[in-house]
């Protein structure tokens, strides 16, 4: 069906044009479901698109061929290729949200390749929409019709790209990353979902992830790009447990995994015992106004946080789950007073705990370097001399492996892993004891994941930094911790150390967590 | 619809505020206009009995809302200068305005629109050059100096209209459409300049977001992926501007007025504040500000029908 040869595409912005894909081949049956896997700028997006036919830039140049069920994609008219698109191929992309058009109802988004492709009345397309949309498991579909993609939720949005995708039943679905925006019960859910519809309409998917373990529980084939080549091709099963490239080995030693921890662990636990309390938080409430206006202060309260105690040990890393808008960001604001309606006590033993935010690259001022932004702290707290504050800045980069170089660079010259080191070594410039991470490896590729909880292990090694941790994934939370706190809808439904969340867990939704991630 | 409730109540209170402000600042302006209408010879004793006459001695909060008050049934008080009633020196006037002012508008939107989404969909192409380039001189020439030229070229040279020529609306309403077209022109091409790079812009950042490749994915063609679905997203900038930019155009028609020689509230109010004749100063101020607080309404109504993110 189909069949792309020794595809490359070339960048020519420069004066050397820059190679970002090599020799791509891809061969796939009806009905097969082959993976794609890769971190960020390996190619895997580039090559897909091109498929898809989307792949249109200035001053770029492909070569190869790229046969889809006896079209040549990359030498066909643009009218033959609309043909295509939408119709026998169509694709779902990673941010549900900023991939439906913000101002036009569901239900004209899910229609739309039908008006294209088909010679429908309006009665029978919606007809087929409905149908769609109960085929993604979504009740109620003349209601959603009439939303908004504001007014669903992150997997709904999904589930009705992916409606939208099938509305005219492709023959191959592209997806690109579609699960990555997405919770783990949700993604499990999306996946499923993927499953049934290969089965049900025998479509075949083309699936990209930067996620090996979650490629292998859905495609029989998987490729894995590294800086523009396929390194390594065959079976899942192949790849996975026995894989040949060095790249490979890597991606598939970096995922955390949910195996009991050896003795010396145990022991490190012990030796906590008896150490400091540095963080208490007792029945801290959280709340959020709701309908506040020019004229009426908002009396209607949305409560974020229910009852929520618990205790910071010296040297321990505390590790807080939970899936997105359960309260666990708003936990790590409220503890440094950034929440403007609070109950509670929260009772600091150390100076003021330091954060660390998701998005590395939103975080640093793009303006300034980092030298500049590393030394802030210090030059509002004004103590040091300018030559004092650059050896602790020097000092720090050293800590979180980078080197003084970094000093006159911009952040915008700074790889995704560098821009979190650069983060990290802004928490440590003013020798906190406690820092709170959220989400500080969500943004970053597998491999460098790995590096970053390597680096803040080392921290709390080697320094006795104490961390809250907060992460939705549970296998870095697993990696990270000594201790494990479960959110769910404002509240702690289960604390305790590792071993007995991760191994004997109490609560139904621990449970149902940590059987998504383990199925993929 | 509570919140199409709520940005009524919002508008109320603006008016309130700005119509109070309007009197207040012609309440401490220093000069008064009892001394203005007298002379600086006046005995004492005349000038208060003036003042009495004018109600100019009572207090503060009173005036204002009796001002407000007959202001809104249709009496705006009696020019200081000509002894006649605001109300009928505006009367003729105001319309001739608010005619320049909409033809100002319209053609802001028809010069501006198309040339921004033509400079966007070719944004490498000839015409996309051209008129970028030409974009910035206009940006820079103030309404009043394009009056000037258009007055010399268009008028004297190419004799398209007679400059001085004014047509009243109840004569000739074509002939009266036809000639305020010029300083139209000249009040709307800085602006249009503006817009139309706004637009632009706006289109080829909106052309970078993920649902116009979705778009594409789904076999649109660009000119559907462009007019289904980006124009709508691209003009939500473009409504601001041309919302904040009403009131521009409003000040601009006031002084393009005198150099087409336009029988509008322009002169009136130059005239009026030279002489501190405060009632129809007052009242040419509240009338803009009204007309200005209308259109802000309207683009606040027309953000709910294009954006549903904004019904909260």
């Amino acid at each position: 069906m189909l069949d792309v040869i020794d595809l490359n595409i070339e960048f020519h912005d420069h004066i050397t044009p820059e190679t970002v894909v090599y020799d791509f081949d891809l061969h796939m049956e009806e009905g097969e479901i082959v993976g794609l896997v890769g971190e960020s700028g390996s190619g895997k997006t580039m090559s897909a698109l091109s498929v898809a036919g989307l792949l249109s830039r200035k001053n770029m140049k492909k070569r190869g061929t790229i046969v889809f069920n006896g079209v040549d994609i990359l030498n066909c008219k643009r009218s033959e290729l609309r043909k295509l698109q939408g119709n026998d191929i169509a694709m779902v992309f990673q941010e549900p949200m900023t991939s439906l058009d913000p101002l036009k109802k569901i239900g004209y988004q899910i229609e739309e390749s039908l008006v294209i492709h088909m010679d429908l009345d309006k009665e029978e397309r919606r007809k087929r929409v409905i149908e769609a949309l109960k085929d993604v498991e979504l009740d109620n579909a003349e209601f959603i019709m009439e939303q908004y993609p504001h007014e669903l939720s992150g997997g709904m949005r999904q589930r009705v790209m992916i409606a939208a995708a099938l509305i005219c039943e492709p023959k191959l679905l592209i997806c690109d990353e579609p699960t990555t925006a997405l919770d783990v019960t949700i993604q499990a859910q999306i996946i499923d979902l993927l499953k049934k519809v290969n089965k049900d309409h025998g479509t075949a998917i083309l699936f990209i992830s930067h996620d090996l373990a979650l490629v292998k529980s859905l495609c029989s084939r998987v490729l894995v790009m590294y800086k523009g080549n396929i390194v390594e091709a065959g079976s899942s099963n192949e790849v996975f447990y026995n894989p040949g490239n060095d790249y490979t080995k890597a991606l598939v030693s970096a995922i955390p995994k949910l195996e009991k921890k050896t003795g010396e662990k145990e022991e490190d636990n012990k030796d906590k015992k008896d150490k400091n309390i540095l963080l208490k938080v007792d029945s801290l409430n959280a709340f959020y106004p709701v309908g506040d206006s020019l004229f009426k202060r908002g009396d209607r309260r949305k409560q974020i946080l229910h009852d929520i105690s618990f205790e910071v040990m010296e040297g321990e890393i505390l590790g807080l789950v939970g899936e997105s808008g359960c309260g666990k960001s708003t936990l790590g604001k409220s503890i440094l007073s950034m929440v403007k309606y609070t109950q509670g006590n929260i009772t600091h033993y150390s100076e003021k705990p330091q954060m660390i935010f998701q998005d590395p690259y939103s975080s640093l001022n793009p303006a300034r370097k980092t030298g500049w932004i590393l030394e802030e702290p210090l030059r509002i707290e004004g103590k040091l001399s300018d030559s004092e504050r650059n050896i602790k800045v020097v000092e720090m980069l050293k800590k979180v492996g980078l080197d003084e170089n970094f000093t006159e660079r911009y952040p915008r010259e700074l790889s995704g892993g560098q821009r979190q080191r650069v983060c990290i070594a802004l928490s440590l410039m003013m020798d906190p004891k406690l820092i709170i991470a959220d989400e500080p490896v969500s943004a970053l590729d597998v491999t460098i994941q790995a590096q970053i909880m390597d680096l803040m292990l080392k921290l709390n090694r080697e320094m006795g930094i104490s961390m809250i941790f907060i992460s939705h994934d549970l296998r870095v939370v697993y990696k990270m911790c000594d201790r494990v706190m479960v959110m769910k809808e404002g509240r702690i439904v289960e604390s305790g150390t590792n071993e007995e969340v991760y191994f004997s867990p109490k609560h139904e939704y621990t449970k149902m967590l940590l059987n998504a991630a383990e199925k993929y | 619809m509570r919140f199409v409730l709520r940005k009524i109540a919002t508008m109320l209170i603006t008016v309130l505020l700005v119509s109070f402000f309007v009197f207040l600042a012609f309440q401490v302006i220093p000069g008064d206009p009892a001394t203005a209408m007298l002379g600086t010879n006046a005995t004492k004793e005349k000038v208060e009995a003036l003042r009495e006459q004018l109600g100019l001695n009572r207090p503060l909060m009173i005036r204002y809302f009796e001002w407000l008050f007959s202001f809104f049934f249709g009496d705006m008080g009696t020019s200081y200068s000509y002894g006649v009633s605001v109300r009928s020196m505006l009367a003729g006037k105001v319309p001739i305005t608010l005619s320049l002012t909409l033809i100002s508008f319209i053609l802001i939107i028809l010069i501006s629109i198309p040339l921004g989404i033509e400079t966007a969909e070719h944004e490498d192409g000839i015409v996309a050059g051209i008129i970028g380039g030409l974009n910035q001189v206009v940006m820079a020439i103030p309404p009043f100096f394009i009056g000037i030229l258009l007055t010399y070229f268009l008028g004297l040279v190419l004799q398209l209209f007679t400059p001085g020529g004014y047509v009243s609306y109840k004569t000739d309403f074509f002939g009266f459409l036809y000639y305020l077209l010029f300083p139209a022109i000249a009040i709307a091409l800085p602006k249009a300049a503006m817009n139309m790079k706004l637009l632009k812009s706006s289109v080829l950042k909106e052309a970078k977001l993920d649902y116009v490749r979705t778009a594409y994915s789904r076999g649109n063609s660009t000119k559907d992926v462009l007019y289904k679905h980006v124009l709508k997203n691209a003009l939500i900038p473009v409504i601001t501007f041309l919302g904040m930019t009403l009131a521009d155009i409003v000040a601009g028609s006031l002084i393009v007025e005198q150099v087409f020689s336009i029988p509008g509230i322009g002169r009136l109010l130059i005239t009026s504040i030279s002489n501190r004749d405060y009632p129809v100063v007052s009242a040419i101020i509240a009338i803009v500000a009204f007309i200005v607080i209308i259109i802000n309404f309207l683009v606040d109504i027309l953000y709910l029908i294009i954006d549903p993110r904004t019904r909260g």
